[in-house]
């Protein structure tokens, strides 16, 4: 995800967004939104302000910034600052700004941990609806049945290397549950396991 | 840009740490006044005496103050991470830069410039007729000086940026100007002469009296560069330091 977005530079190969490097992009919350890292805020802004910095450098207005605040539930404390945030507000307020150019294509580095389960369902029910809209979600996580519950195709990598892409129809078919197949298709790599 | 400009001025006026920052650099007038007061009194006794002039004294407050504001303006963002998100918003690397430098340059141009020249307004409205020494010269005879000193404001915030861009943290990019300001300047100094006065006329604080035509000090003498050398110098300051930290933004993984 790294890569995709630039952040990072691939030692070999190129990453593409709707055949464009995603650094070239001129307005690139209108065409990708991420959340990779909910923690990576400065805590002193508040949660409006921290917004409209984002949006801002795309050409979004304060009207969609309330918007969005209003969408993951953050409008009340809007004003606060997000050093005083818990996890899970922090999380709905990276969700907040993936979505603030609301963009076809989203994707996020796993939403869902050290969430409650109030915060989980809540998440699900937004990757859910998110992609009934018809956007494509890219999401990352190691949860196995929260996949099961949400994802429609399934990307697994080990060690930098592609080792399977199905849908999760195919992997419950062939293997008794999602985590199933996910240890055996990545039991060859394992970099650091505990002995089985 | 306008956007990312936009953004930047609002990055830097959402968190308490820049009005931190200019609060502590505009304490010079206060601490103008007190002196002003303190020397004026001297004079009452005495007659007349030779002081520094507050602008002069305490610019180094200001210097090191606005510097802090332009080292956090990038660093804050490494510390916090937050780096990550601005540059998913902003792929474009140069042009997050560059918006951060001309926020940084702008900001502290204007906050260096209203609080020299208010506390020089403040001080010579208080000595009035008295002979201090610094305030027997026209507005036009010091402008230059007050000019210079400002920009040296300027070109520190932006050393300072440049520099925390290249180290990625606060305390390394402070130190690196305290270094610059204080640190160099003290070793140089105490060189056998005449290596102490070539070194330091090329060191920041000794700038601001060649570009004003002024001597370095008592003891180091007159400096080696024309006013417009000593201007050119500045202005390599910051420029050597932000192509520093430009190349380290652009090559290193965020």
């Amino acid at each position: 995800m790294r890569l995709i977005l630039g952040l990072d530079a691939p030692t070999s190969g190129q990453a593409l967004v709707n055949g464009h490097r995603y650094t070239s992009l001129r307005r690139p919350m209108r065409e990708v939104g991420a959340l990779l890292d909910a923690s990576a805020v400065h805590g002193g802004r508040s949660a409006y302000n921290h917004l409209l910095c984002l949006a801002r450098t795309n050409g979004i207005g304060p009207a969609r910034v309330a918007e969005v605040l209003d969408q993951v539930g953050l409008a009340a404390v809007a004003r606060r600052r997000v050093g005083g945030f818990s996890l899970g507000m922090k999380q709905r307020l990276g969700i907040a700004a993936a979505l603030l150019g609301d963009p076809g294509i989203l994707m996020f580095d796993e939403p869902v941990n050290g969430l409650d389960p109030d915060g989980v369902r809540w998440i699900r029910d937004l990757m859910r609806s998110l992609a009934a809209e018809g956007r494509t979600i890219l999401l990352s996580s190691h949860l196995m049945s929260e996949m099961a519950l949400t994802a429609e195709r399934i990307v697994i990598v080990g060690r930098g290397r592609l080792i399977a892409e199905a849908t999760v129809a195919e992997l419950t078919t062939r293997y008794p549950s999602l985590e199933d197949a996910y240890m055996v298709l990545t039991a060859d790599s394992v970099q650091y396991g505990a002995a089985r | 840009m306008k956007a990312v400009l936009s953004s930047e001025w609002l990055k830097l006026r959402s968190v308490t740490s820049t009005y931190h920052a200019v609060g502590t650099a505009a304490l010079t007038v206060a601490l103008g006044i007190a002196w002003t007061l303190y020397v004026s009194a001297l004079a009452d006794e005495r007659g007349t005496l030779r002081a520094a002039a507050p602008e002069q004294g305490f610019l180094p407050l200001v210097q090191m103050s606005l510097a802090v504001l332009g080292v956090l303006a990038i660093t804050s963002e490494y510390a916090t991470g937050m780096i990550r998100t601005s540059l998913v918003t902003v792929p474009n690397r140069s042009t997050l830069f560059l918006a951060k430098a001309a926020i940084v340059g702008m900001t502290t141009f204007v906050a260096a410039h209203a609080i020299l020249l208010l506390t020089y307004a403040t001080s010579r409205q208080i000595t009035s007729g008295r002979h201090l020494g610094f305030n027997e010269v026209s507005f036009s005879h010091d402008l230059p000086v007050l000019l210079a000193s400002g920009m040296s404001v300027t070109a520190l915030a932006l050393v300072g940026l440049g520099l925390g861009a290249a180290v990625r943290s606060t305390a390394g990019a402070v130190m690196s100007v305290v270094t610059l300001l204080f640190v160099l300047p003290g070793i140089a100094t105490y060189l056998p002469p005449p290596w102490n006065t070539r070194i330091s006329t090329i060191l920041l604080p000794s700038l601001v009296p060649q570009i004003a035509g002024q001597r370095l000090s008592s003891r180091l003498g007159d400096g080696f560069l024309a006013p417009w050398a000593a201007l050119a110098v500045l202005l390599a300051y910051p420029l050597v330091a932000l192509a520093i930290g430009y190349y380290q933004l652009k090559r290193k993984d965020a």
